[in-house]
């Protein structure tokens, strides 16, 4: 039985974070995500349970901050009706902005045509691309009329959780078909910074995180073959040209996958023939396929009941 | 008439009411309309997708040529024109224009308040650039508007119309075919701008 992994967000200066890296290693935990700027360094890492308070105290002897990252290994899609300026850059980059904080990864996606009442609509390639993801984030406006009756049909065929934010104070229920409504983040042309703004960005990453819990609860009663850190790793030791993947995440960790920026054709052999120490290959664990997004690689790890074993 | 002196936002929900009228508020200001705008009033129908808006104007200044904003002097012997700026905020207004007439090669700024221009016939060449219209406050003010009127609709209503004339602004948009009465509507909303005054 492997060890519980909690996800942390170190924050500190560039000296010395080796020490950290080291460590983290000999415990068996793993860096998911290392972004050096200046003589600052955030590092995103899953440490093992018992060994969180040796990590806590080096961090604290580096002067560095430790916290709780909860949706670490998430990748979220916010998915604004459209890239035009009614919402970009505010709210919609303001939100994936905030969803960045607690360790996700978000993208952003401007349907083509989700705008309007009548005439919005998405499409086939938006619904699957959005469905790559472990949550999706609708962005909306300010008409509570548009939310409740017009909207929704922009979540048929999504099959991931769906959150919705907009102006208006609504319920969960009363919008059709979202696990979650935030209000007090309709469309707005200033920076979300005003107290209240702040608070329901605030009120949405509590939510989000209830949600991937949730979601995480389900997975653990039928676990995974192996844990999408492992294969991160793995994927980083025998596919040295990960390295130079320019994107600031070139594995993007998922609650039951990963995204690997590199193109399907060249790389997908080599991917589907990553060992583990266990003598198993990765095809045997997980189904690899062409994302729909930039022509990457997506793994989506098979469950112990489907393999018959997990490692 | 003050600036903003009257700036109504009316729909059928007030908490929306409120985030629309910060939505405008927030846009006049990235404009930098809010000296040009006298009255406003904007009416939100969600429920039949549409959004009216009447605007009146304040006076805006008229064209301004080149020898409002700096003195032109011709210079035979030297084949030049030298242009000395007395009001910089044009500056960069009038170089767009020199540039297209004389091209970058020939035209030279020896200092912040100096401009000076190669050509062969300073004379008659100075009696041009003297009567030119460097800006027009109010065909900017013409192409701000037109944004601000599309940025603030919400973006599915495509199906837009607009009247500008002398002071005022009249907006229609929405996502169905645009009916008459509507427009009719827009045009009260006007009429009341204009009668009303100081009704806020």
């Amino acid at each position: 039985m492997t060890a519980v992994l909690l996800p942390y967000l170190y924050t500190g200066g560039v000296y010395k974070h080796g020490l950290l890296i080291e460590l983290l290693e000999d415990l068996g935990g793993y860096i998911i995500q290392k972004v050096v700027t200046g003589t600052e360094v955030n590092m995103i890492m899953l440490i093992p349970e018992k060994d969180v308070g040796l990590v806590k105290e080096l961090a604290a002897e580096l002067l560095g901050i430790l916290i709780e990252a909860p949706l670490t290994g998430v990748e979220i899609a916010v998915v604004s009706p459209t890239l035009a300026s009614h919402h970009l850059p505010h709210s919609a980059c303001d939100v994936a902005e905030y969803l960045r904080h607690p360790g996700a990864n978000t993208n952003m996606i401007g349907l083509a045509r989700g705008m309007g009442r009548r005439v919005s609509l998405s499409m086939d390639y938006e619904r699957r691309l959005i469905n790559e993801h472990d949550i999706a984030v609708f962005t909306f406006g300010s008409f509570s009329d548009c939310i409740i009756n017009k909207k929704p049909k922009l979540f048929e065929g999504i099959e991931i959780p769906i959150v919705v934010t907009g102006g208006p104070d609504l319920k969960t229920e009363e919008v059709s078909g979202a696990d979650l409504y935030v209000g007090n983040i309709g469309r707005v042309s200033h920076r979300l910074r005003r107290k209240e703004e702040v608070d329901a960005l605030d009120k949405l990453n509590e939510g989000v995180a209830k949600i991937v819990d949730g979601v995480r609860k389900q997975l653990a009663k039928d676990p995974l073959a192996v844990i999408p850190a492992r294969i991160m790793k793995e994927i980083e030791n025998q596919v040295p040209e990960i390295n130079r993947v320019l994107s600031p995440a070139p594995i993007t960790l998922q609650l039951d996958g990963l995204r690997v920026k590199l193109p399907y054709d060249r790389y997908h052999e080599k991917i589907e023939k990553l060992e583990f120490d266990e003598g198993v290959v990765l095809s045997e664990l997980a189904n690899i396929s062409r994302s729909k997004m930039k022509n990457y690689i997506l793994i989506k790890i098979k469950s112990k009941s489907d393999v018959g074993f997990a490692i | 008439m003050e600036a903003l002196e009257t700036f109504i936002v009316e729909s059928a929900i007030d908490s929306e009411t409120e985030f629309y009228k910060k939505i405008i508020e927030d846009n006049i200001s990235s404009l930098k309309l809010a000296p040009a705008i006298g009255r406003i009033k904007v009416v939100l129908r969600p429920e039949d997708s549409l959004f009216q808006m009447a605007i009146v104007l304040r006076e805006v200044g008229t064209k301004l040529s080149t020898i409002e904003m700096a003195d032109v002097e011709a210079k035979p012997v030297a084949s030049e024109i030298i242009i000395s700026i007395k009001k910089e905020q044009y500056l960069s207004d009038l170089l767009i224009k020199l540039w297209e007439r004389y091209g970058k090669a020939n035209i030279r700024q020896p200092d912040r308040w100096t401009v000076a221009i190669s050509t062969d016939r300073p004379l008659q060449e100075a009696e041009f650039i003297e009567k030119m219209v460097v800006a027009d406050p109010r065909h900017t003010l013409h192409e701000n508007l037109v944004d601000f009127a599309i940025r603030v609709t919400p973006e599915g209503f495509r199906v837009r119309y607009h009247l500008f004339k002398g002071n005022h602004f009249v907006f229609v948009a929405s996502e169905e075919a645009m009916k008459q009465e509507w427009i009719e509507e827009a045009g009260a909303m006007l009429k009341e701008l204009l009668e009303g005054g100081k009704t806020k």
